[in-house]
């Protein structure tokens, strides 16, 4: 009679799948190395470095003022908190002080920034799962927000707008007029997105208990924004460790409740970024109501030179909290500079939380963490 | 809060001589970091006592980097407490060795595993070797890249896998070339193309 | 749906039919938004080329440099993040005859040479802020492509570079 083939006299291997360098679900250049068993996921290899420009070496010998077109070059999806980040940490190293205006004309920028790259999360993300139609919506409303920042500061997505010291450029009263305008109308936008997506019941059961990150997990590999907040964890550095004028604002801390499923899953950190953008429109609103008249540049001598020491500051940015770390030596150009960019933290999670999903469910994952490869390789 | 640290690291890791360098505040200029300075060959023990000290609790390692000294090589970390919201700066300093080899630190991957791709750049960009490491990969460049881009006398390899890294049709040299400028007297004169790109490798 | 329960549980009647019914009116409240972007909302697309977007006045496009009002201060040049500007001047000796800009300075320094590399420019915006004459400005033009590098080098002293100026230049 035939022997029966048990499961253990069956020679089986674990198939290697190339997620490759170009893939429309891997938002950049990301290579994903997936050793799968049928269907489910055994081990991710991520390898990245496909999009390195080496940013770090070209600012040993630029100024400081030439650095800042650099620096909106990496997370190119939210430049202004890039740069807003840069300002901060040198400015605090030289003392310098920013007019009021100019600090109010950066936050309301600054959160204009961080609705349209969370609108950019949300298209990329529903067409990643197979929703085409929210896409082209989230850009239409992205659109309008890109049109004020042209207006503003002269191009659509490398601004080089927050200058050491200030702006460039000021708001006139037709810009603050249509910015009120434009916020009302997103709100009510995203309302309806919420409808269309969220309370879906085909997204929920894609996002809903999948790819879980405990708290503790969080804190191990040092994740933070609204991947560390969809966890359960109460922490913001515009409250925690506030900056520029955020002590004068008031919003809430939005963290994720496990509504749809547990706490940490895809859903959570959607749901995150979509109630941020109520808060990123309530803040908008208090600034316009607060700005004041007044310069928007402070004096700033013509060479700039930093004190010899060094300075770590981190900013909140859309993805995470951006950290820049500046050694100088007292020269025109830094002696060091880097860039401390919360995507490449979160990239290195996916080797822990994908084991045990499903390639379908590892999609949705990745598309939750809202990863750019330009901030991920610099 | 940094008094307090040097007291419980030179307390609990004896040896480890942690020593505070403030920062320099000079007139009319802004504030910077205060740095600890610890030895290299005890930076595990020392990390492991920072992250379960019960009065700091540096839960996250949010930063390692490198920096090239031209005699020696220093290495940060820069902890964080996310739930007693402070943030330390942490340094060593390696001495380059003569040889090939690279200067050697302990990994404190087992303290947090946020390690894991921090010192990964870190062997990557400025070449220092972290004992212990699960995975001493190259991260950013190809993996069989030569040369750490970050040193100070760092210099790009001619070939990589039989392709020339800078071909001479690609760079724009000649485009800089005056020679076909008519004005003869150019050459007498002040030659104004910034003076600091002289004999600067492009 | 309760996702927490495990496929091999049993559901109950009532939750049966209650996933199905979340299911259908969620579906269907989504389609009705759908719906109304169909039919209600007006296309936004700008039809290229037939009809071209008119760009704001200060977005940075493609550099123009008026020659004339060049004083070769270098300041481009200096500041420029990507090293993409060529200048090249030689001293005027006393006894030619003076000249000046449009807005008053003398022009100290002839001009042999103002090349911009176009390719390698990023469109930083850094040039034009320094310049003390504002020759150098951007204008508003995007369609410029080119099939070879080496026609994006634009050198503003000749004569057809030049005559740029009443096209892309605006008063």
């Amino acid at each position: 009679m035939n022997q029966v083939m048990t499961e253990e006299k069956l020679k089986t291997e674990l198939l290697t799948l190339n997620m490759g360098p170009q893939h429309p679900a891997t938002h950049g250049v990301l290579r994903l190395e997936i050793k799968t068993d049928s269907e489910i996921v055994a081990e991710v290899i991520p390898h990245i470095g496909y999009l390195h420009r080496c940013m770090e070496k070209h600012c040993e010998h630029l100024d400081y003022r030439g650095i800042i077109p650099f620096v909106d070059r990496m997370d190119y999806l939210a430049a202004m908190n890039m740069e807003w980040g840069y300002a901060i940490a040198v400015e605090k190293m030289l003392g310098q002080e920013v007019p009021r205006r100019a600090e109010f004309i950066r936050a309301i920028i600054g959160e204009m920034q961080r609705i349209a790259s969370h609108l950019m999360f949300f298209g990329t993300y529903a067409i990643d799962l197979g929703a085409f139609s929210p896409f082209l919506y989230a850009f239409q409303d992205r659109e309008n927000i890109l049109r004020i920042f042209e207006e503003v500061s002269g191009a659509r997505l490398l601004y080089n707008y927050m200058w050491i010291g200030g702006v460039w450029n000021d708001l006139t009263d037709d810009h603050l007029q249509r910015i009120a305008l434009l916020s009302d109308e997103i709100e009510e936008n995203i309302k309806k997105y919420h409808t269309l997506v969220g309370e879906n019941e085909i997204f929920i059961g894609r996002t809903a208990n999948v790819g879980i990150i405990s708290t503790d997990l969080c804190y191990q590999y040092g994740l933070t924004g609204p991947v560390l907040r969809g966890s359960g964890v109460k922490w913001d550095l515009r409250k925690n460790r506030p900056y520029s004028i955020y002590p004068e604002l008031e919003f809430d801390v939005i963290v994720g409740e496990g509504k749809k499923g547990q706490v940490g899953d895809c859903w959570d950190r959607y749901d995150v970024r979509m109630r941020e953008m109520h808060q990123s429109i309530r803040l908008i609103r208090q600034c316009l109501d607060k700005i004041p008249a007044g310069p928007i540049m402070s004096k700033v001598k013509k060479v700039i030179k930093l004190p010899e020491g060094e300075i770590y500051h981190r900013t909140e940015s859309a993805r995470g909290e951006i950290g820049y770390h500046i050694i100088s030596k007292g020269d025109k150009v830094p002696y060091r500079l880097k860039v401390k960019s919360p995507c490449f933290t979160h990239i290195s999670v996916l080797p822990e939380i994908a084991p045990g999903q499903m390639i379908a469910d590892l999609v949705a994952s990745i598309g939750s963490i809202d990863i750019v490869l330009g901030e991920v390789d610099r | 809060m940094h008094n307090q640290i040097l007291e419980l690291l030179n307390g609990a890791v004896p040896g480890c001589n942690a020593i505070l360098v403030p920062f320099v505040k000079q007139e009319g200029l802004g504030v910077g970091d205060d740095v600890v300075y610890v030895e290299a060959k005890l930076i595990s023990r020392v990390c492991q006592t920072l992250k379960s000290a019960p009065q700091f609790d540096f839960n996250v390692l949010q930063v390692i980097t490198g920096a090239d000294f031209v005699d020696y090589l220093e290495v940060t970390y820069v902890l964080a407490s996310f739930t007693k919201n402070l943030e330390l700066l942490l340094k060593v300093k390696l001495p380059k060795t003569n040889d090939s080899s690279l200067p050697k630190v302990d990994t404190v991957t087992n303290v947090w595993k946020s390690a894991n791709w921090q010192e990964r750049e870190c062997f990557d960009m400025i070449g220092i070797e972290f004992v212990g490491h699960p995975d001493p990969r190259r991260i950013l460049c190809p993996y069989d890249w030569e040369g750490y881009p970050l040193r100070k006398d760092y210099k790009v390899q001619e070939i990589y896998q039989g392709m020339k890294v800078n071909p001479e049709h690609k760079m724009n040299f000649a485009e800089r070339d005056f020679t076909n400028v008519q004005d003869l007297a150019f050459k007498e004169g002040r030659n104004v193309v910034r003076p600091e790109l002289k004999g600067k490798q492009v | 749906m309760n996702v927490n329960a495990n496929p091999e549980d049993e559901v109950t009647v009532k939750e049966y039919f209650g996933n199905i019914w979340r299911a259908i009116s969620t579906t269907f409240k989504g389609m009705m938004i759908t719906f109304k972007y169909v039919y209600s909302v007006k296309p936004v697309t700008i039809e290229y080329p037939e009809v071209r977007e008119v760009l704001p006045d200060n977005s940075r496009s493609r550099l123009f440099n008026n020659a004339d009002d060049c004083i070769s201060c270098t300041q481009c040049a200096l500041v420029c993040p990507v090293d993409c500007i060529y200048i090249a001047s030689t001293p005027r000796s006393k006894e030619d005859p003076e000249l000046k800009t449009s807005d008053g300075t003398a022009i100290k320094q002839n001009l042999t040479q103002f090349t911009i590399d176009t390719a390698l420019c990023c469109y930083c915006g850094l040039c034009t802020t320094v310049c003390p004459t504002e020759c150098l400005t951007h204008t508003t033009d995007y369609e410029y492509s080119q099939y070879t590098l080496d026609t994006m080098m634009y050198d503003y002293l000749d004569p057809e570079v030049r005559a740029w100026k009443d096209r892309l230049v605006s008063k």
